[in-house]
């Protein structure tokens, strides 16, 4: 980011986002990891773990709001993808079946609940890889603070992108939209936290 | 490229590498869209430290023991279902043999029965003929009565032998049931001691 930022020769204050590339899909590669899931392939478990479980955690992290509820998510969107990986046809890329799955929990999760994201304590010091300091943090907690506030699938859609990196085209394909709907969406979110965050 | 403040949203809407390198060179020549980008781009990178990270080593060990459990029930529960299965099978193969059997010994039951309402006609024919030989006999007594109570007995032969009749109409049409051929046997007594009778009375008016 820092070289796009110094090649278009940008002021400081001005950063741009840059989406990362959507990963090339391998249907047959896929299908074969599902019918070694629907194994119980331990091995091919572990290697998506390595791969996913750290994106996976702080996705169910970010939608629950605590680490052991985020934690029961990944262990539920393990054992369903044990479940249902001998249905899986490859219509959608593994991965973006294993994000939907994830974030169908999550939603089921906060439903069972009947707890309300906003309402659960925030462990903040696991939050975020670089040095913390006063201003960033008061800048976290109230970005969340407004996250927490959005509908579910506005929140879903501006962390997935915003957070976790995603592209709008893996997005739509979780949630089952369009990728303009994701942009859209995404668009429309940030415009409202825009307007929240100049107030706050 | 040239834009213009009202377009700064379309870009922001696209978001691509280009659009957001576009909306920048503008916003270096317009402060308001400069505040604008700079406030959309804050919310970018406070977002981006939202991303949690902590590490767990008992997460996954518990993870592949849960899947392991489930791949183990799941694997019991498909050897249940087989089980099931065969014991259905095995009760149904016992069920119909059963059910061969029954057959069998109903139709052995129907031969056996038919061999002895057999065996009974066969008798019953044997005691018709040696009454039909003393009908025979006792023919020529009855053919002029020579006594009032020779005429009697003429009488109750031929009723004898019109309820023989009816009697054996129904044994046809129903060749098993006991209680009519019980009645026919009674009724073939009777006339054999009528017969007997007209025998004794003939013999005690030539006599006379």
């Amino acid at each position: 980011m820092d070289a796009v930022a110094s090649a278009v020769d940008l002021p400081r204050p001005v950063t741009l986002t840059i989406p990362p590339e959507p990963p090339p899909r391998l249907s047959e590669d896929d299908l074969r990891l599902a019918r070694a899931c629907a194994g119980g392939d331990s091995d091919v478990f572990a290697s998506i773990y390595d791969r996913h479980g750290e994106r996976m955690k702080s996705i169910a992290y970010n939608q629950l709001g605590n680490v052991s509820d985020a934690e029961d998510a990944v262990q539920e969107t393990f054992l369903k993808v044990h479940r249902a990986a001998s249905s899986y046809n490859g219509e959608a890329a593994f991965t973006t079946w294993l994000y939907r799955i994830l974030i169908n929990t999550c939603y089921d999760m906060l439903r069972k609940r009947s707890r309300r994201i906003r309402e659960a304590p925030i462990d903040d010091l696991i939050a975020g890889g670089r040095a913390a300091n006063a201003v960033d943090d008061v800048k976290r907690m109230a970005l969340r603070k407004l996250l927490n506030e959005l509908p579910e699938q506005r929140r879903t859609v501006f962390a997935l992108f915003e957070i976790e990196g995603l592209s709008h085209a893996e997005i739509a394909g979780i949630l089952d939209i369009t990728e303009g709907n994701s942009k859209w969406i995404l668009f429309s979110t940030k415009k409202q936290l825009q307007e929240k965050w100049k107030s706050s | 490229m040239t834009i213009t403040c009202n377009q700064l949203d379309d870009l922001l809407l696209e978001g691509d590498r280009f659009s957001l390198e576009v909306a920048a060179r503008h916003a270096q020549s317009c402060d308001a869209c400069m505040q604008k980008l700079a406030g959309w781009n804050e919310i970018s990178d406070t977002a981006r430290d939202l991303h949690a990270t902590w590490n767990n080593d008992l997460l996954w060990p518990r993870i592949e023991k849960a899947i392991r459990n489930e791949h183990r029930g799941t694997r019991t529960r498909v050897w249940q279902v087989a089980a099931a299965l065969l014991l259905l099978a095995a009760l149904g193969a016992t069920a119909w043999i059963a059910q061969r059997r029954m057959h069998a010994a109903d139709f052995d039951e129907t031969i056996l029965k038919a061999s002895a309402v057999d065996e009974v006609e066969r008798a019953e024919k044997a005691h018709i003929a040696a009454i039909n030989h003393l009908e025979s006999i006792a023919a020529a007594k009855l053919e002029q009565p020579s006594t009032p109570l020779l005429v009697s007995y003429k009488d109750k032969l031929m009723m004898l032998d019109d309820a023989i009749a009816q009697c054996q109409t129904a044994i046809d049409h129903n060749r098993q049931n006991a209680y009519l051929r019980t009645q026919l046997l009674t009724m073939y007594s009777e006339k054999q001691r009528t017969l007997q009778d007209v025998l004794r009375e003939g013999n005690h008016a030539s006599n006379q």
